[in-house]
C-alpha cells in the first residue's frame, strides 16, 4: 500500500512540473488577448462628470498603459514572480486580496453543489443501471434533461421566487450570510467551517441557509452528466464477467452491486466529476449573479466587461492553477479507487 | 449511542431556539434604526476624488465627509429635489460672497469636530481644498468649473474663517463646493500618512476616512457592501440632532429581479435601479412607496458625430430628428417613466425659454424625414450603423429595433451593434461612432455649462462633435453673465442655434424611480442622482 501511494505521490509531481509550462503559457496568452480586446479601459474608469484628457492620462499611466505592450509584459511577470497580481480599478484592490477574499466563497459553493449532486447523480444512475429501459430508467433520463436544458440562472430564479418569495422559507439571497449576523473569525475562509470552529451554531445554520439555494441550483446542472456517466458505466460493470461471477456464487445483492460493481464503475465518474467541478467554479457567474454570491467568477466578469486587466489576467492564472491542481486530486483518487493505474 | 447522539441533537436544538427568542426583540429593535440600501453597483473607494471611483462612492462620501456648504431642496412636481439656487452651510455657519463677486469669505462652526475628536479649523479646510485643485485627483476637473483653480486663492484669515478669491465673478463657484469632490479632510492626519511620493494621502484616503461627517465607516468590503455607523456628535443637518438611522447598510445586488424580492419583501429599505418594468408593477401592487423622479440634470440623447458623412450634413441631421418613433422608443425604453424633450410646440417658431434641457418641436413625420434626406441630396437613403453600450441594453435595445424599423422604412439601412462599456466610451473618445445613443449628467446644470460641456471643444463629452463659434461664444460670455434677463436671452438664442442645427436628439430625461418601504420618509432626488443617506428617516 505505501509503495502504491508513493508511486502515486510520485506520479503527481510529475505531473504538478510537467504543467507550470503550460501555467505560463496561460499567463503569457491571456495577457496579449486582453491588450488586443477593442476598449480602453481608462476612458471608461474616467468617467466622473468632468473626466477629460488629463484624467485620462492619468489613469493610463496608474494602470501602466502608457508603456509598450512589451514593457507591460515583463514588468507583469517580475510582479507575479513577486507575487503581486496588479491593482483592479474596480474594486480599488489588489487583485490578491479580492482572489483570497472571494475565492473560499466561490469553492464553498461549488464544493457543496458537487456534493448535492453526487449524492444525487450516483444513486440515480445506479437505479437507471439496475432496471434499463425500465420507468424508473426514462425518469431519470427525463429529471436529467431537464435539469440541463433549464439554465443555471433560470433555476436560480425560479427557486428564489418559490422558496424565498413565495413561501419565505429561505434567507433573502443576498451573498453568503445575512447581513445582520456577525462574522466568526476567519480561519479557512469557508463560512461554514469557521461557523463550527467557533463554535456558533446558529450562524453556521444561517450560512448554510444561504448555500443551499444557490448550491441546489448549481447541482441541478450538472446532475445529468454525473447521473448518465454512472449509468453507462453502471450497465458496462454489471454486464461483465466478475458480476456475473459473483450474482453466480450467491454474494448479497447488496455486496454485487456496491462493492463490485460500483467500484470498478467509479472511474470515469471521478473523471467526469473533476472536470465538472472546475467548469463550475468558472462557469457559475450567473448563479453568482443571482443569488449576489462575492464569488470569483463574477468579479471576473465584472472586471472583463469594464476592461479592467488586472483581475481577469488574475483569475485566469487562478483558473489554470486551480485546473491542474483539480487534475492531480483526481489522479490521487484513481490511485485510490483503482491501484492498478499506479503502476506505469 | 444512538441515545446519546440523539440527546446531543435535542440539546443543540433547544439551545438555538433559546438563542433565536433571546436576541429576537434587540435585533427587531437594530433594523428599525438600520437602513438596508442595495444596488447593482458598488462602493469602490471611500475618497471620490480618485479617479474611476462609483457613484455609490460619491454617495457614501457625502455622508462620511463635510462639506463647507450643501445644496437645499425644493419640491418639483411634489417631490423632494435638490436645490441649486439655495446654498447653505455645513462646516460653514455662515458665508459672505463680496458686492463684485471676487471673494467667498466662510465662518466655520464652532462645534465642528471631525470623527477623532479634533475641531475642524481653517487650515484643515484650506489643505482640503488646496489638495483638490492640486492633486492629480478627480476634484480638480469639477474646480475648474467653478474657476477654482490654483492653491492662491484659498487664504486662512483666522482659525475659523477662509477666504476664497475669485479671477471672476463664477456664479459656479459656490455651488462646486457644494458637489462631492471639495470635501473637508482631517489634515493633521492625512497629512501623517502622506508620503513623498504622495503628499496629498490619496492612497492612504482611499482605504480610510479623516472626515467630519454624519457617518463613521465600519466596515468596507469593496465590491460587497459597506456599514457605516452614526456619528452621535453631527449636528449639521439639523441642530443638537444627529442623522436618524443609527447603521445604514449599502449592499451590492448585482441582480434587478433580485433587489425587486428583497424590497417588496420588505428585508430591502431602498433600492434605486430598479428595471423600469419592476417598478410599474411594484407600483400598480401599492405596497411600497415609488417616488419617481425626472432627473432633471440627466438627458438621454440620439448622438449623431457632426464630422462623419453622412452626418455632417444638417439635413441629414433633421431628417432623422423627424423619422425617430419617439412615442415608441419612449414606452419601449422607459415604459413612459421620465420627461419627454420631443413633442413641443413653439407657437411662434421660436425656444419657449433659454433653460437646457429643453422641449424640441420635433416629432415622427416620415414625410418631412423624406424631404430633408432630398435636400440632402439622399433620396435613396444610406447606410449606417446604430450603437449603445451594453450596460444600457435593457432601455437601449429596445429603442435601437424601433430606431432601425423606422428609419428602413426611409431607405437608411441601420446596423444594430451592441459594445461592451469599456469599447463603447473608447470609441465616443476617439469620435468613431457615427450614430449611437448616450446619456450625459451635468452636477450643476445651469445652461451655459450644459453647452459648454456637450456641444464645445474637441472633446470626449462633445458627443455630437459640433464645432460652431458662434455657439461656443454665446454659451462662453453667459457663462460670466451678471444680469439675469441677459443671461436669459443667451439662453433662447443657444436652444434656438440647437433645433436648427440639429447636432443631436435630445430623447427625455428618464424618471429616477426609488423604491421604498412605506416606512421611510423624506426621500430626495440629489445631484449625485444616488441617496443622500442623511435625508431619509423611518416613520
Amino acid at each position: 500500500m505505501t509503495t502504491g501511494l508513493g508511486a502515486t505521490m510520485v506520479r503527481a509531481g510529475r505531473r504538478l512540473l510537467s504543467s507550470l509550462p503550460a501555467l505560463f503559457g496561460v499567463l503569457v496568452f491571456t495577457f496579449l488577448l486582453m491588450r488586443v480586446l477593442p476598449g480602453d479601459p481608462a476612458v471608461f474608469f474616467a468617467s466622473g462628470p468632468n473626466a477629460g484628457k488629463e484624467e485620462i492620462e492619468l489613469i493610463r499611466k496608474q494602470m501602466g498603459l502608457d508603456k509598450s505592450v512589451p514593457e507591460q509584459l515583463v514588468f507583469y511577470l517580475s510582479d507575479i514572480g513577486h507575487g503581486n497580481l496588479g491593482r483592479s480599478m474596480m474594486t480599488g484592490q489588489p487583485v490578491l486580496k479580492d482572489l483570497r477574499e472571494r475565492l473560499p466563497a466561490s469553492l464553498e459553493l461549488t464544493f457543496t453543489a458537487l456534493l448535492i449532486a453526487l449524492i444525487a447523480a450516483v444513486p440515480l444512475g445506479v437505479i437507471a443501471a439496475l432496471r434499463p429501459g425500465s420507468a424508473v430508467d426514462h425518469g431519470v433520463r427525463l429529471f436529467c434533461a431537464l435539469g440541463v436544458c433549464v439554465p443555471t440562472f433560470v433555476s436560480g430564479l425560479l427557486l428564489i421566487y418559490v422558496f424565498y418569495y413565495l413561501l419565505g422559507l429561505a434567507p433573502d439571497p443576498t451573498g453568503r450570510i445575512d447581513v445582520f449576523t456577525s462574522l466568526p473569525p476567519q480561519r479557512t475562509g469557508f463560512l461554514s467551517i469557521d461557523f463550527l470552529l467557533a463554535g456558533d451554531v446558529e450562524g453556521w445554520w444561517a450560512a448554510c441557509k444561504q448555500l443551499i439555494l444557490p448550491a441546489v441550483s448549481m447541482a441541478l446542472f450538472v446532475i445529468a452528466p454525473l447521473a448518465r456517466i454512472t449509468r453507462a458505466s453502471m450497465l458496462v460493470s454489471l454486464g461483465s464477467d466478475f458480476v456475473r461471477t459473483a450474482r453466480s456464487v450467491g454474494l448479497s445483492w447488496r455486496k454485487v452491486v456496491v462493492t463490485y460493481a460500483l467500484r470498478n464503475a467509479i472511474l470515469p465518474v471521478i473523471t467526469i466529476a473533476g472536470i465538472v467541478f472546475s467548469t463550475m467554479l468558472g462557469a457559475n457567474v450567473l448563479v453568482e449573479k443571482v443569488f449576489s454570491w462575492p464569488g470569483v467568477a463574477s468579479y471576473a466578469l465584472d472586471a472583463l466587461l469594464s476592461s479592467d486587466y488586472a483581475p481577469v489576467q488574475g483569475f485566469v492564472l487562478l483558473m489554470a492553477s486551480l485546473f491542474v491542481l483539480v487534475n492531480l486530486v483526481v489522479d490521487i483518487c484513481y490511485g485510490i479507487a483503482d491501484p492498478r493505474v499506479s503502476i506505469e | 449511542m444512538r441515545f446519546v447522539s440523539l440527546r446531543l441533537a435535542t440539546c443543540v436544538l433547544a439551545t438555538s431556539a433559546m438563542l433565536l427568542i433571546a436576541t429576537a426583540p434587540s435585533q427587531a429593535q437594530t433594523r428599525a434604526e438600520t437602513l438596508r440600501y442595495v444596488t447593482g453597483a458598488s462602493v469602490n473607494t471611500l475618497d471620490p476624488n480618485i479617479p474611476g471611483s462609483t457613484r455609490e462612492s460619491f454617495a457614501l462620501s457625502m455622508s462620511t465627509y463635510d462639506r463647507l456648504v450643501s445644496f437645499g431642496r425644493k419640491q418639483l412636481n411634489g417631490k423632494w429635489v435638490f436645490d441649486l439656487d439655495t446654498i447653505t452651510g455645513e462646516l460653514a455657519e455662515s458665508y459672505e460672497v463680496s458686492s463684485d463677486g471676487l471673494k467667498l469669505t466662510f465662518h466655520l462652526r464652532k462645534d465642528a469636530k471631525f470623527q477623532d475628536g479634533s475641531p475642524v479649523t481653517a487650515e484643515d479646510v484650506k489643505w482640503s481644498l488646496d489638495r483638490c485643485v492640486t492633486a492629480p485627483i478627480l476634484g480638480k476637473a469639477q474646480l475648474l468649473t467653478g474657476s477654482l483653480t490654483s492653491a492662491d486663492q484659498f487664504k486662512v484669515v483666522d482659525p475659523l474663517t477662509i477666504e476664497v478669491t475669485l479671477p471672476k465673478p463664477d456664479k459656479l463657484a459656490l455651488p462646486n463646493l457644494a458637489t462631492v469632490y471639495p470635501m473637508i479632510i482631517n489634515s493633521k492626519v492625512a497629512k501623517e500618512h502622506a508620503t513623498a511620493d504622495d503628499p496629498w494621502a490619496t492612497a492612504w484616503l482611499k482605504e480610510h476616512t479623516a472626515g467630519s461627517g454624519a457617518y463613521v465607516v465600519e466596515s468596507f468590503k469593496p465590491g460587497e457592501q459597506v456599514i457605516i455607523k452614526r456619528n452621535e456628535d453631527w449636528n449639521r443637518g439639523s441642530p443638537n440632532k444627529p442623522a436618524f438611522f443609527k447603521r445604514v447598510i449599502v449592499q451590492s445586488v448585482p441582480e434587478p429581479a433580485t433587489r425587486a424580492n428583497l424590497v417588496e419583501r420588505g428585508d430591502a429599505d431602498l433600492v434605486l435601479d430598479l428595471q423600469a418594468s419592476d417598478v410599474q408593477s411594484l407600483e400598480a401592487k401599492g405596497k411600497l412607496k415609488v417616488i419617481s423622479t425626472p432627473q432633471y440634470n440627466a438627458i438621454t440623447f440620439v448622438s449623431m458625430n457632426n464630422q462623419i458623412p453622412p452626418f455632417d450634413n444638417v439635413n441629414v441631421r433633421r431628417a432623422i430628428a423627424y423619422a425617430l418613433p419617439y412615442d415608441d422608443m419612449f414606452k419601449a425604453a422607459l415604459f413612459g417613466r421620465g420627461s419627454p424633450l420631443f413633442g413641443a410646440t413653439w407657437a411662434d417658431g421660436k425656444p419657449a425659454n433659454g433653460i437646457y434641457p429643453f422641449q424640441q418641436p420635433v416629432k415622427l413625420d416620415l414625410d418631412k424625414a423624406r424631404e430633408y434626406l432630398k435636400a440632402a441630396g439622399l433620396p435613396e437613403g444610406f447606410s449606417t450603423t446604430f450603437s449603445f453600450n451594453v450596460g444600457q441594453a435593457s432601455t437601449a435595445e429596445p429603442m435601437a429595433a424601433l430606431v432601425k424599423e423606422s428609419l428602413g422604412k426611409i431607405g437608411i439601412k441601420v446596423d444594430i451593434q451592441k459594445l461592451p462599456d469599456a469599447q463603447m466610451s473608447t470609441q465616443i473618445n476617439e469620435k468613431k461612432l457615427p450614430f449611437y445613443t448616450e446619456g450625459i449628467v451635468a452636477w450643476l446644470p445651469s445652461t451655459d455649462y450644459f453647452y459648454r460641456n456637450f456641444y464645445t471643444g474637441n472633446q470626449r463629452w462633445n458627443y455630437s462633435s459640433i464645432n460652431n463659434p458662434d455657439l461656443a461664444a454665446i454659451a462662453q460670455e453667459a457663462r460670466f453673465e451678471p444680469d439675469k434677463a441677459k443671461y436669459e436671452e443667451a439662453g433662447r438664442k443657444l436652444n434656438a442655434m440647437h433645433f436648427d442645427l440639429m447636432p443631436q436628439i435630445m430623447l427625455w430625461q428618464p424618471n429616477q424611480d426609488a423604491v421604498m418601504a412605506p416606512s421611510i420618509e423624506g426621500y430626495t432626488y440629489e445631484f449625485h442622482r444616488q441617496v443622500d443617506y442623511r435625508d431619509v428617516s423611518r416613520k
